[in-house]
């Protein structure tokens, strides 16, 4: 198949795919009662859903590596996740958590 | 249209996603690269960014055609990444069932892991829905529009920020910003504590199926604690 094509046709269908997972539960509940433990679980999707989404990018390149003591990024970010709590400010925790990974990464080289 | 643009929570949510767009750039970036890389026209590169709107599903993409993967396997495979999305579908459900069907239809378009970590927290302080629904339409539009600018930057410039400069590590820390502060509760951090844990212990998972897995895993512990610290309070 040409190579144009099959981008196209991945676009298309991965862009429809992705669409319709987007809208699933929210037209599905538009006009449907929600059962009241669905409710409750579902408060729990962001704390569960970006831990899951963020920790491997703190940990990348290699959990080995960040348990060692080897990754910088993993003490940034915790610094940048006590400065979250306190703060509510993404522009804070951004500026301390960039300042700290640098300075650590001055340090180590 | 122009309706849209002067509504005040409509920019308040468009000025809230500007510092969660610097966490965009080299994510943004290297999207483009990778499109130009696996010899993407402009307009399919483009094409890619804006109607597909998911990073991870777009550089699967494109490492998989690049690698002559079959049809059948790319779209599975961004298909099985793009499942987190029906799980933030649910979770904006309940908050979105008050609006008009067509208001419901545009927002999902724009529902992305960082649009809906920066509104959890407008949609759970609760008020009009209206006005939440538009906060979300003015961030995500942000996202979208700052997305096809950094991806087709990616595309022509190629890798313009050095690497030693580690900005890819915004990208985490904009979703560090907006999850550490719901760790507010036992149950909250237990979702977060057992979701923290699947996913390193899961990571050898294919078609990043960790992070789903993770996510229901830190769901259901989150829920089991709350329920069980409830039945508790009540005796």
């Amino acid at each position: 198949m040409d190579g144009a094509l099959k981008l196209w046709i991945v676009i298309v269908v991965v862009g429809a795919l992705n669409y319709l997972s987007r809208l699933s539960f929210i037209a599905f509940f538009a006009s449907r009662e929600m059962p009241p433990l669905l409710a409750r679980a579902l408060k729990f999707v962001p704390a569960a859903m970006l831990t899951a989404l963020v920790l491997p990018m703190v940990l990348s390149p290699s959990a080995a590596g960040a348990l060692a003591g080897i990754n910088p990024r993993v003490p940034a970010a915790i610094v940048a996740a006590i400065v979250a709590y306190f703060t509510h400010s993404t522009l804070k925790t951004l500026a301390v958590g960039m300042t700290t990974l640098w300075l650590l990464q001055a340090l180590a080289g | 249209m122009r309706r849209i643009a002067a509504d005040a929570d409509f920019r308040a949510g468009f000025a809230e996603m500007v510092p969660a767009c610097i966490g965009l750039v080299p994510f943004g970036l290297v999207c483009g690269v990778g499109a130009a890389a696996a010899g993407a026209s402009p307009l399919a590169a483009l094409g890619l960014s804006a109607i597909v709107f998911s990073g991870a599903a777009q550089i699967l993409a494109v490492q998989l055609l690049a690698a002559g993967a079959p049809l059948a396997v790319i779209v599975m495979t961004c298909f099985v990444a793009g499942l987190r999305f029906v799980i933030y579908s649910a979770a904006m459900a309940p908050y979105v069932r008050p609006l008009p069907p067509r208001f419901q239809k545009g927002l999902a378009f724009l529902l992305t892991d960082q649009a809906f970590a920066a509104s959890v927290r407008r949609l759970r302080a609760g008020g009009n829905p209206h006005a939440a629904g538009m906060h979300f339409l003015g961030g995500g539009f942000t996202l979208w529009a700052m997305w096809q600018v950094t991806n087709m930057a990616g595309y022509f410039a190629g890798n313009v920020i050095p690497a030693s400069w580690s900005l890819d590590f915004a990208v985490p820390l904009c979703f560090i910003a907006l999850v550490a502060p719901l760790y507010r509760s036992v149950p909250a951090v237990m979702a977060g504590l057992m979701a923290a844990i699947a996913v390193v212990v899961l990571a050898a998972l294919p078609m990043k199926l960790a992070l789903i897995a993770a996510g229901l895993i830190g769901i259901v512990a989150g829920t089991l604690v709350d329920l069980a610290r409830e039945r508790w309070t009540a005796r």
